[in-house]
Formats: structure tokens, C-alpha cells, sequence
């Protein structure tokens, strides 16, 4: 019994150091040139990098109105699972909860869903990022921009409504409050092989329970900007030809 | 209880077992509570007093405008870009004093006016700002003035609300019309105008004798400041906190003639100091003037009443798609706007930079910021004093 645990842990020896093996080369191998390290500032959170042209993909994408019928069709379900359990229609009588439905007066889910549309009409985003800021660019809105450190940030406030965002683990959120409570939460999320991009809009009016519509985004090459220009005051945008440029 | 002169003799008595200036200062001058605000409003308009005869030696006091501070910083807030206007407002804190550097000598009343990045122990006058607020339609700072004996001249708030008439169209300039620096007037000149005439106000309720004291001391605070050790005795604290002239060398004493070389050399240096920050107010005037038309046009914006009318409590009850949409859009441009905002500040950052580092790269020799240079600028000083008069023992 002794000889083969022996036994065993000599494999397991072996198994180690074949594993260790090739990481020690590879160690060993970027040892050579200190520079091209990345440095590690612990300061700074790690975030997923979101940064690069993303253009929707229709194919993965949620279709509204497929998903308010979705939804519809849920609710419908759940109120027929209730007549069924209850002995009277009472029960739905006495507020109970339904998926999609609105409650204290709040928009209904066919208004949210629409809503849900109009805000998400975009096709392509265009994301910077830095070792401090994210900024989501999107045709005809205003762009989404939040820091990489932890913590809700506020990014916008004014009689209109207010946005705060933050990160829930490697998902970027912000949340805006627009009048009567109608609030919009964007989830950003980027796939592990960094070619997919996940937007959730999750609309919700009074408290009601949240429309959600998933966007989904691909990476695409866009070409290199021809000039690099920088913003200023009396001359506008000042451009010189770019130094990638052949 | 011990009497007020009581604990201010044994408080001096203390200071001489600590580093006698830096506790010099912090006996005569305790930190003084920021003046109140006075009431948001336009001041009246005020016409700058200016000299009409020459006027004696005693009354031309040297003044020493030190770089404003600033209250606002992005820690106050947790906003994204709350970096942009903090950078602004430390560029104005060099830029403000330039203003009121011209117009205290446009008023023709003073000896030699410099903006100085840190306190100076050679200047009568030192005047230190505090900017609370500053856009394009408000104006709020704190001017705190002493001279070189430690009285209080000046400690007020002042402030100015500006409107759109006075950014004038020559404002908006292209780069077929420049700004026309000779013609503009700054929105704010009567805050300068008034605390250019308080100063004079100030000044006149002091007595030719005072006011000669105030240029001695002066002298011997830079004397001490480079050669502490000879001239620690020249100096004393009165009761009242201020200080006076306890020994004065003979006007032919070699060492007070030496430290007066060194002085004139000191001089020389905080003109070159003064004309670096002249330059940067030279170079930021344009941008500045355009930025601040812009912040106004943005307040404006956001309190007229076209976006007052979409206050919450008018926002309608109805919750169609229509009414949705319409909200979310109110949302987005008043976002949008601000955005482009920001870009403005951004911009002003990015076009005011290079002005800020040719200031910080100006002198040959020293690095670091316009402060650092001066501190090394005033250290090169000490150690030329101490090399020269080693070399004259006979002299100590």
C-alpha cells in the first residue's frame, strides 16, 4: 500500500515538472528582454479590455418584439398557472406578482420594450479604454464614459435624470434615473476570447419588473484614423496626417 | 488667566528655542478664517483710483502677488471628469493674479508689482488669493493682504456676477479676427478695480513713518532670510504680534551693502519670474476669454427657462411610448450638451499646455515647477552670500 502511494507521488512528481516545465521556459524566455514585461500597477483594478469597433450582430441579438412576446407570453402563463392553483381569480385580484407587468401606475411593458428599442437602435460602438476611463461611443446618443475604479461613480447628473455607473465583477453598468422613476440599466459584458460584446438594456418604470433586451456586438477592424486631432479652444479640432499612416 | 501680553511675551520666548522665521511667521500671523461670502450679486461699477502726482518713496511699496490657491479639487466630487475644471482652476490660480498684477499698476499707486509663486521675504507687500468660484458668470475670491510687518491690510471677500454683454462678439474670435488684448476688459475688472483701491484705502490710513518701517523690516526679513545668523537680532516682535526693527547696521556696513547686491540679484530674478507668468497670461488670455464665454453659455442653458419648463414636476404623467421617448431624448441632449462641454474644457487644457510647461522649463539650470526653481533660485542666493563673505572674515 505504502510502495504504491510511493508510487503515486512520483508520477504526480513527474506530471508537475512536465507542466512546470514549458511555464519556466516561457519564463525564462520573456526574462530575456525586462522591457517588453507589462507592468503590473496594483493600484489599478483589472478590467476586461472593451476597447476596439463593435458592430451588431442582428443573428445573436435579441428582437424586441420577440422578446416582449416572450415576455407577454410568460405572463400569460404564470396567470393561468395561478387560476389553476387558486380556487378563485381572487388571488390575481390581490396584487400578485406578475413577470412584465407594470405596477403603481408605472409605463407598461409594451411602452418599455419600445423604449427599449428606440434607446438601442444603434449598429456600431466604438469603445477607448485607458488605465482610467472606459468611453462607449454610440451613433446619435451620448457617449457612455465611467472609471475603471471600484466604487458607483456618478458620471452625469442634471434636471433630465442622472447616470451612475461601476462595475459588477468584469461587468460595466450604468444606470440611469430619468423622471418618475423610469430607470435604464446598461450591462456591458465582453466575451472570454475578447470578440464578443454583450449589451443588456434593462428597462423598469415605478418598480416595476425590468424589461431586458440583450444586444449582442462583434469586433471588427475599423480603419486606422487618418489624422490625429486634438481638441482646443479658438482653432476647434486641431488635426495633424496620422504617424501610422505609410 | 494670564493677559494677552503675558502669553504673547512667553510665546516669543518659546519661538526662540524653535527656527526663528518659520516660527516668527507663525506667531504674527495666525491662520485667518476665510472672510464671508457677500451676497450673490452684481457689483456695482467701480472706477480704479489712479495716482494723480508722484508720490513719495515711502508710499511706492514693492508688492508681491503670490499664485492664488483654489477650493475646488476633484476629491470634492466623485465625477468622472471632475479632473478637466480642477485643471482649469490651477491654471487660473496663475492666471488671476496677473489680473490684478495689472491693474494694481495701472493704478500707478505702488513701487514694483510681480506675481511670485511662493511668499517672498524681500517684497513690502504680500498678497495672497483664495478663488472659491470662478466661471464664466461668477466671480468669488478671498484677498488677504500683509505687509512685511505682519499687519493685516486686506481680508475680504469680494465677488462679481457676469453677463453675456460682457463677453463682447470680438470674443468669438477666428483665426481671420484675433482677440484684441488692448481692447478687452475683463468681466470681472471691477473686483480687481475695487481691490486695488481697497489696498490704496489701506494704505492711506497709515502714517509716511509706518510706511517706511514696513520697507526696513522688509529689508532685514531678507537680510535674515540669507544670512540668519548676523542678522537674527535685527528684528523683533512687538506685543501686538507685528514685527519692528530692533538694530538696523549702518548704511555703510559691508555686509548690508553685500546683502543688498544679492537682493538687487533677487530682484532680477523674481522680474524674470514675473515676465514667465506675464507671458503664460499672455498666451492663456485668448483661450481663457473664449472658455469663459462658453461656461456662461452653458450656465445660461442650464437655468434658462427652456429647460426650466422640463423640470420633473412638468414632466407629464402620461407613460406612452411618446412620452417615454421624449424623456430619454431631454435626457440625452442635456447630456450630449454637457459633453461637449467637457470637450471645451479638454480643449482649453490642451491649448493652454504647452504655455504651462515653457513656464516650468523657463530657467536655465533650474528644473521642476516655477516653485521648485524658486526655491532652488533662493538656496544658489544663500550659498553665493556664504561663499562671498567667508571670503571677507573681517566683515562678520
Amino acid at each position: 500500500m505504502g510502495h504504491k502511494s510511493q508510487q503515486s507521488r512520483t508520477r504526480r512528481g513527474w506530471l508537475l515538472l512536465w507542466c512546470w516545465l514549458p511555464l519556466c521556459w516561457s519564463q525564462i524566455g520573456t526574462a530575456q528582454d525586462p522591457d517588453a514585461l507589462p507592468k503590473l500597477n496594483l493600484e489599478q483594478p483589472l478590467r476586461p479590455i472593451f476597447a476596439g469597433s463593435w458592430e451588431r450582430d442582428f443573428i445573436r441579438s435579441d428582437n424586441w418584439e420577440t422578446e416582449l412576446n416572450r415576455v407577454l407570453l410568460m405572463r400569460e402563463e404564470a396567470i393561468d398557472r395561478l387560476r389553476r392553483s387558486s380556487s378563485s381569480d381572487s388571488a390575481i385580484n390581490q396584487g400578485a406578482s406578475l413577470p412584465g407587468s407594470g405596477r403603481r401606475g408605472g409605463a407598461n411593458v409594451m411602452e418599455l420594450a419600445r423604449l427599449a428599442e428606440y434607446i438601442s437602435r444603434q449598429t456600431t460602438l466604438r469603445i477607448t479604454q485607458t488605465r482610467f476611463e472606459v468611453r462607449i461611443e454610440r451613433e446619435g446618443d451620448a457617449t457612455l464614459i465611467c472609471s475603471v475604479e471600484d466604487g458607483a461613480t456618478s458620471s452625469f447628473s442634471s434636471v433630465h435624470g442622472s447616470e451612475t455607473c461601476g462595475w459588477d465583477r468584469n461587468q460595466l453598468m450604468f444606470q440611469t434615473r430619468l423622471p418618475d422613476d423610469l430607470i435604464i440599466l446598461h450591462r456591458f459584458s465582453v466575451s472570454s476570447d475578447g470578440q464578443l460584446l454583450s449589451m443588456v438594456i434593462s428597462l423598469s418604470s415605478r418598480g416595476s419588473d425590468p424589461f431586458n433586451l440583450r444586444q449582442s456586438f462583434n469586433r471588427y477592424n475599423a480603419p486606422a484614423d487618418e489624422f490625429d486631432c486634438t481638441q482646443t479652444i479658438s482653432r476647434g479640432r486641431s488635426c495633424s496626417q496620422s504617424a501610422t499612416q505609410p | 488667566m494670564t493677559s494677552l501680553p503675558h502669553k504673547l511675551l512667553r510665546c516669543s520666548q518659546q519661538l526662540a528655542l524653535l527656527t526663528w522665521f518659520g516660527a516668527l511667521v507663525a506667531c504674527a500671523q495666525p491662520p485667518a478664517p476665510p472672510p464671508e461670502r457677500p451676497a450673490l450679486a452684481p457689483t456695482a461699477p467701480v472706477a480704479l483710483q489712479l495716482a494723480s502726482a508722484s508720490l513719495p518713496t515711502s508710499a511706492l511699496l514693492d508688492i508681491g502677488v503670490v499664485v492664488f490657491t483654489s477650493t475646488v479639487s476633484a476629491e470634492q466630487t466623485r465625477d468622472a471628469n471632475a479632473w478637466l475644471f480642477t485643471e482649469i482652476s490651477r491654471k487660473e490660480t496663475q492666471y488671476l493674479p496677473y489680473v490684478l498684477h495689472n491693474t494694481l499698476i495701472a493704478s500707478n499707486q505702488w513701487g514694483a508689482v510681480r506675481v511670485l509663486p511662493e511668499n517672498d521675504p524681500s517684497v513690502d507687500l504680500l498678497v495672497h488669493g483664495t478663488i472659491f468660484q470662478s466661471d464664466g458668470e461668477v466671480l468669488d475670491l478671498a484677498i488677504r493682504t500683509t505687509d512685511s510687518t505682519g499687519r493685516e491690510w486686506l481680508n475680504k471677500r469680494y465677488m462679481e456676477v457676469a453677463a453675456m454683454s460682457d463677453y463682447p462678439d470680438t470674443t468669438r474670435f477666428t483665426p481671420g479676427r484675433r482677440f484684441e488684448a488692448n481692447n478687452f476688459i475683463d468681466p470681472f475688472q471691477d473686483v480687481y478695480d475695487l481691490i486695488a483701491n481697497d489696498l490704496q484705502a489701506a494704505r492711506n490710513a497709515i502714517d509716511a513713518g509706518a510706511l517706511a518701517e514696513i520697507q526696513l523690516v522688509a529689508e532685514m526679513l531678507y537680510a535674515n532670510d540669507i544670512a540668519p545668523d548676523a542678522f537674527a537680532h535685527s528684528l523683533q516682535i512687538n506685543a501686538d504680534g507685528t514685527r519692528s526693527v530692533a538694530s538696523l547696521p549702518a548704511d555703510d556696513d559691508p555686509m548690508r551693502k553685500r546683502i543688498e547686491e544679492i537682493r538687487l540679484r533677487h530682484y532680477l530674478f523674481i522680474d524674470t519670474v514675473d515676465d514667465y507668468y506675464r507671458a503664460l497670461y499672455d498666451e492663456m488670455q485668448p483661450a481663457y476669454v473664449l472658455w469663459r464665454r462658453f461656461s456662461l453659455e452653458q450656465i445660461q442653458i442650464e437655468t434658462s427657462d427652456r429647460l426650466r419648463e422640463f423640470e420633473p414636476a412638468n414632466y407629464s404623467d402620461s407613460n406612452n411610448y411618446l412620452s417615454l421617448t421624449q424623456r430619454y431624448d431631454r435626457y440625452k441632449w442635456s447630456k450630449i450638451y454637457e459633453q461637449e462641454f467637457t470637450e471645451l474644457a479638454s480643449g482649453f487644457n490642451n491649448e493652454i499646455a504647452p504655455a504651462i510647461l515653457e513656464l516650468n522649463q523657463q530657467v536655465h539650470g533650474l528644473s521642476g515647477s516655477m516653485e521648485s526653481q524658486y526655491r532652488q533660485w533662493r538656496g544658489i542666493l544663500q550659498d553665493i552670500f556664504r561663499l562671498e563673505t567667508d571670503s571677507i572674515p573681517a566683515s562678520r
